[in-house]
């Protein structure tokens, strides 16, 4: 079998072979944008490109992460040109690699294409975006060359409530998934930011049931309700929702109690406010939360066989009790973060009062406070 | 022509098309071969029985050129240091069909370990399945002394992995390398500014190279995994305390090992150490998970500040593999797909371990016997 290899773009990139000189060049923006099929992504990422913002910008159609994919279509837009490529991602050469070799095909078309201003990343209407912000959510030490921004999630009002009560399958073999949670329930977890698209084609009854139920499943993502998916690029671009001063954010968030929705996703957002001006113990937190997010329980319940709790996303912040440090919480799925917080915070949030944010399946609001409790001796208001 | 411009006044190179050209050949690119434009992938589809051959004609022709020999495979290749490989690579070396195999062994590709990847949950192994480990890891030991003891100036790699190929077939195992993502060899030799991933070859070692050997064995329906880098003939001081430096890099993460502790903190020693010395860790390539899959939940980064998942508990299995380098952490791969070597050309050394968590620390499964070279 002979492999017949995508021509590339005529280009004369400059090397990038300066020894540790390319730490001053900049890292580029990327930007993950889901929704379920029909739900007008295609039409926001043309919108992008054609738009005068005068970004060069590489939209990469498809889905990342699936091991047998050998190409990746890909669009790089830069004003009115269009020009349409493969990226060349080989398995072979990244065996126990941390970098997946999706990352390493982006970075080495930026070597011999030369940088672009921000990336695009359309996923399959079908695919979980969990595993695809695993890929890019990268350690900085890893010195990538892009990093991750935000998620965006299109979301269709007309259809978004049929698809979220759509029985789960797994995504191998199609067959139904007990104890799941369906692709578009995921798609509107994980996102940072919700366009609610094709708002024009339902009433504003409906919208409000709309985004009360997504709000129930995600309290935490910003949403912007949009027709045939126009919206401005400053918008959806440079959110940077991974960044520990936009953790700040989760101050903002009073997830509903009770579970409002009437859906049977059984996704939902929780918040869980420490008492104002009270520091926590660093140690105790990040060890209860390594149980929580790795094991999936609570530390008392690790060895019996109570429901795992599904966590998909993690957001917090706290003063740590030993160093008087403000410190930010962020997570997907098992990966978490604790990075500190900037020293001047934006001004008029009260940064006394500690928070977490989880949005997950089957978690217990109360059995989460009393465990909290237990783990920092403090315990969390509702 | 500036160096950021996109060039749009090329004809394509496709029998009776004149179309403007916007793109080339990546293979051209790669061997310095100019003018190789097409207008489009269909075109180049078409033309390529024909184009193919243009880099087959520099492979041979271009050798004069830049004072490359005739085995270089990649002469246009700009390399980052000394080293070059030497090819012909030679047939893939067979095994008696008695021998049991790993599911890549005949496609290259291992669908189960990618299928087991994806639960991402790190197993903790039974008592039986931890003495199939512990016999598999103690086989590749073996081996690996076996191909360390073959080292001398003036040997190829290539024979150090006939040495180590037949080696495995003596224990009834499988050279876990072998086809492994379409590798094609029985183990990885990695020279000097080589990180890891080397692929044996024709060329002899020199006086003064540092030589790792990576060794792994499929026995039992289990992979046993383990590396060492040995001095071939007279090394320098710097390279001497870069591979004892290595060396103890390993040591210092090893001993962090039991239950409880967390995959995360083993880069924070390692680069510490690594540091100590003026050296830097390679951030690329990490420790893995190890049973029935090759390579398998967890990830074990070297580098510091990771967000590596998981709690140490007794059954896990596992390697511990630092690579340390003289000069830049960072690395490139040669165009074979494999072999990863310094951008700077400066050179690499490494030690893995096969590790299992026990009750109260560890147990090397790959621990070095009395004779151990």
């Amino acid at each position: 079998m002979e492999e017949i290899p995508s021509l590339l773009p005529i280009y004369n990139a400059p090397t990038l072979k300066d020894e540790e000189g390319d730490k001053s060049l900049e890292k580029i923006p990327l930007t993950i944008v889901t929704g379920y099929l029909g739900s007008g992504k295609t039409t926001l990422l043309n919108h992008i490109l054609s738009e005068h913002h005068g970004k060069r910008i590489a939209v990469i159609l498809n889905e990342f992460g699936a091991s047998s994919d050998i190409e990746k279509r890909m669009t790089v837009g830069q004003g009115d040109e269009q020009v349409e490529e493969w990226l060349e991602l080989k398995n072979g050469c990244l065996c126990c690699s941390v970098k997946d070799s999706g990352v390493k095909a982006i970075e080495n078309l930026m070597q011999k294409r030369g940088k672009f201003d921000y990336i695009l990343l359309e996923t399959t209407g079908l695919a979980d975006p969990g595993p695809i912000i695993d890929i890019f959510w990268m350690d900085d030490d890893l010195g990538s060359s892009v990093y991750l921004d935000a998620v965006i999630t299109v979301a269709d009002a007309k259809h978004v409530l049929e698809y979220l009560t759509e029985a789960p399958i797994d995504p191998e073999d199609k067959t139904p998934l007990e104890n799941g949670i369906n692709i578009a329930t995921r798609q509107i977890a994980l996102a940072d930011l919700i366009l609610l698209n094709k708002t024009d084609l339902i009433d504003q009854e409906r919208r409000t049931l709309v985004e009360q139920e997504l709000g129930t499943i995600n309290d935490s993502a910003s949403l912007i309700r949009t027709e045939r998916s126009i919206v401005p690029v400053h918008k959806i671009l440079d959110i940077k929702a991974f960044d520990a001063e936009v953790t700040t954010k989760v101050l903002e968030i009073h997830a509903k109690d009770t579970q409002s929705g009437q859906l049977p996703t059984n996704v939902h957002t929780i918040s869980l406010s420490f008492p104002k001006g009270s520091s926590i113990q660093r140690k105790a937190l990040e060890g209860w939360l390594q149980t929580f997010l790795w094991e999936h329980r609570l530390p008392e319940d690790v060895d019996s066989d109570v429901e795992p709790m599904v966590i998909l996303r993690s957001k917090g912040i706290f003063r740590d009790a030993e160093t008087d440090e403000l410190l930010g919480i962020q997570g997907v799925h098992e990966l978490y973060e604790i990075t500190p917080l900037p020293p001047h915070p934006t001004k008029g949030v009260n940064w006394s009062q500690g928070k977490v944010v989880f949005i997950g399946k089957g978690l217990d609001k109360g059995r989460l406070v009393s465990s909290l409790e237990k783990a920092t001796g403090l315990s969390p208001i509702q | 022509m500036s160096s950021s411009t996109i060039a749009n006044d090329q004809e394509c190179q496709g029998l009776d098309c004149s179309k403007p050209a916007k793109l080339q050949c990546p293979s051209c690119l790669k061997l310095n071969i100019p003018g190789s434009f097409f207008c489009s992938q269909d075109c180049f589809k078409k033309n390529w029985p024909n184009h193919k051959l243009v880099h087959l004609s520099v492979g041979a022709g271009a050798a004069s050129d830049n004072g490359t020999s005739p085995t270089n495979p990649f002469p246009g290749f700009e390399y980052t240091g000394s080293l070059r490989p030497k090819y012909p690579l030679g047939e893939r070396r067979a095994l008696p069909p008695t021998i049991a195999r790993p599911d890549y062994a005949d496609t290259g590709f291992p669908l189960s370990e990618a299928k087991e990847k994806a639960s991402r949950s790190i197993l903790v192994m039974k008592p039986d399945e931890i003495e199939a480990m512990r016999k598999v890891g103690r086989l590749a030991r073996e081996v690996l002394d076996i191909g360390a003891r073959a080292i001398r100036v003036g040997i190829t790699t290539d024979e150090i992995d006939r040495i180590i190929h037949e080696a495995c077939i003596e224990r009834d195992a499988y050279p876990s390398p072998l086809n492994y993502h379409k590798f094609p060899k029985s183990c990885c030799t990695s020279v000097n500014e080589v990180i890891c991933h080397g692929i044996p070859d024709q060329r002899p070692l020199e006086d003064g190279d540092i030589l790792n050997i990576d060794v792994t064995l499929y026995h039992g329906g289990f992979h046993g995994d383990l590396n060492e880098t040995y001095l071939v003939g007279n090394v320098d001081k710097r390279g001497r305390e870069l591979v004892q430096n290595a060396r103890e890099c390993l040591d210092a993460a090893l001993a962090l090992v039991k239950p409880g502790a967390l995959y995360r903190d083993f880069g924070q020693v390692i680069d510490k150490h690594a540091r100590s010395k003026g050296f830097s860790v390679v951030k690329t390539y990490c420790g893995h998970g190890i049973h029935r899959y090759f390579h398998c939940a967890p990830d074990v980064p070297h580098y510091a500040r990771n967000k590596a998942v998981g709690v140490l508990k007794p059954g896990h299995i596992f390697t511990i593999e630092p690579m340390i380098n003289e000069g830049t952490w960072r690395d490139e791969h040669w165009p074979d797909n494999w072999t990863a070597v310094t951008a700077d050309g400066k050179r690499s050394a490494q030690f893995e371990h096969t590790i299992l968590v026990t009750e109260t620390g560890y147990e090397l499964l790959t621990a070095r016997l009395e004779d151990s070279p």
